[in-house]
């Protein structure tokens, strides 16, 4: 994988997760039931994206075809 | 012994510690090198640097007012642990261009970055003069937060001014010392202390009230239907607002100088690895949102004389806890205020120096510039003091109107590292258009159109500056231009 292309699907993978999160997208998780875990459903919302975006990142890495980013040009 | 004394004791034995790891890390280090006092030679190790830059997280807002926003404004303080999740995240892919060109022309700051890249020295004046200013404004509210608690934890025995003093006095004398490397090493303990404290004593307080959280939240959803509903009826914000603060938050975090900076104080993959958990200390946070969810309706907001003094109100007159847990709420806070204040007055130091005073004096020997800096250091500390203790209101008025305006540098940021054809004057004239257009809205009119965060509305008029300008602007030489767009790409 090129390096251009990482950077894409870096960006692109970590916009979606960021865009449930504000609106319009949010109005989906815009409300107080289901309590899940006991907790309010946007409350739930936010901290369950949170974690995906962590794992999403720890993917990523994984991926990353350079990760020192040698200094040769 | 009374509960005030054991928490004095505590808050004081929690400040000797923190001097002692701050001037024994900048130990043994070359004292005289401009390189250590600015990015610590570059070196600095993957565990400093995620408790360096979670020092940003940790501050007194987080720990003061996050839970006053959970408490007056209910769902709305969920941008606080959205926009830490995310505002990190641009710098995987810049941190490590910004590090790579940094070293290859010895750059330490954002304006000697962007003197560089536009050839200009006036855009280093003018980031110099805001990042100074902003930092002040950024540091008031850290040692007012560090004043309160040590006066509300001795029950009024310390006054306003000697507790800024004591803890703030202390962040000068390591960091002048020791620069960037003492900041980030008392970072790690202050980061651990708070991350315990904040969980420990954040859920006891909602088991003391309401038994459990689940139990908490139900009683909050009975009584207060729509709180924890953004836009609701009820509601203490607009969805527009809700999302352009978080935007406004996310764009401008990385444009802190003390953050932006931390580029040039580690290799490339230690900012990976330090992106990669930096999402988690954003869930570190949530205790702190559930103290301020759990104290509705058992405090009513006329109690108390801002939401932000809800934390230590509740630990010191509503709930029954020994006096160690105030000692311990007392040294967190510190920890947070200090952990940040330590960052910002080393940063300011270095943007102010750089970018200002070796512009106007330009053959500065490196060894006059780290004396500056250190001398800076007090000078800003001093400032910041002042300030704080007398403060005044046309003063405030001008700083936050700078505070607002650091996210107007990211167009100047993003336009270096992947455009070549964005121009000086384009730069110049969107960051000051930029930051009118905010303080504007902030602070002179009534409301800004459709509840759009005055920061926001400030970018857009910054953007389709740059964009215009630079399009009409082209023919001065950017040397620089072409090679900050392909290093590390």
């Amino acid at each position: 994988m090129t390096k251009q292309k990482f950077i894409k699907i870096y960006c692109l993978s970590l916009t979606i997760p960021f865009l449930l999160l504000v609106f319009p997208l949010f109005s989906i998780a815009n409300r107080e039931t289901p309590f899940i875990i006991g907790l309010p459903f946007s409350v739930f919302w936010v901290i369950f994206w949170i974690v995906v975006t962590f794992i999403i990142v720890l993917f990523l890495y994984k991926i990353d075809p350079d990760k020192d980013e040698k200094e040769v040009h | 012994m009374a509960q005030w004394q054991i928490a004095m004791i505590m808050m004081i034995g929690y400040l000797v510690v923190a001097l002692f790891i701050g001037v024994l890390a900048g130990r043994n280090q070359d004292k005289s090198s401009l390189e250590e006092f600015t990015t610590a030679k570059g070196n600095l190790g993957l565990f400093v640097m995620w408790f360096l830059m979670g020092g940003a997280v940790f501050s007194a807002f987080s720990f003061l007012g996050a839970p006053g926003w959970a408490f007056s404004r209910g769902a709305p303080a969920l941008y606080i642990i959205t926009y830490t999740a995310f505002a990190i995240l641009p710098w995987y892919i810049i941190g490590p261009k910004i590090g790579a060109i940094g070293r290859k022309h010895n750059i330490y700051t954002v304006a000697g970055f962007l003197q560089l890249r536009y050839s200009s020295r006036v855009i280093a004046m003018i980031i110099g003069i805001v990042a100074l200013l902003a930092s002040i404004q950024y540091l008031a509210t850290q040692m007012k937060g560090m004043a309160y608690i040590f006066n509300i934890m001795t029950e009024g025995r310390i006054p306003f001014w000697l507790g800024a003093l004591l803890s703030y006095g202390i962040v000068v004398v390591y960091v002048a010392t020791g620069g960037l490397r003492a900041a980030a090493w008392s970072d790690v303990f202050q980061g651990i202390l708070m991350i315990v404290i904040s969980w420990t004593v954040g859920l006891t307080i909602v088991n003391q009230l309401h038994d459990s959280v689940p139990n908490m939240f139900r009683n909050l959803t009975q009584d207060n239907p729509g709180f924890l509903q953004i836009g609701a009826e009820g509601s203490t914000m607009s969805t527009m607002a809700y999302t352009t603060t978080i935007l406004v938050s996310t764009i401008g975090f990385l444009m802190w100088p003390h953050l932006f900076s931390k580029s040039y104080a580690t290799k490339a993959r230690t900012i990976k690895k330090t992106v990669l958990v930096y999402p988690m200390f954003a869930l570190f946070l949530i205790p702190l949102l559930f103290v301020g969810f759990s104290a509705v309706n058992v405090i009513q907001s006329d109690q108390i004389g801002s939401p932000d003094e809800i934390l230590p109100y509740l630990i010191t007159t509503v709930l029954t806890l020994p006096g160690w847990v105030y000692g311990l709420v007392g040294a967190g806070a510190l920890a947070a205020a200090m952990s940040t204040a330590d960052a910002i007055t080393h940063s300011a130091s270095l943007e102010f120096t750089d970018g200002l005073i070796r512009n106007v004096k330009k053959d500065l020997s490196s060894k006059a510039t780290l004396l500056i800096m250190r001398i800076g250091v007090f000078v800003i500390g001093g400032l910041a003091y002042f300030i704080t203790v007398f403060g005044g209101q046309g003063l405030i008025a001008l700083l936050l109107g700078a505070y607002g305006s650091i996210v107007q540098f990211a167009p100047g940021v993003y336009g270096a590292l992947y455009s070549k054809k964005i121009t000086a004057p384009a730069v110049i004239t969107g960051l000051i258009s930029g930051t009118v257009v905010n303080y504007y809205f902030q602070l002179v009119a009534d409301a800004p159109p459709l509840d759009i965060n005055p920061g926001i509305l400030g970018l857009i008029v910054n953007v389709g500056l740059v964009v215009l300008i630079s399009a009409f602007s082209q023919g001065k030489e950017m040397p620089m231009a072409e090679e900050y767009r392909k290093i590390g790409s």
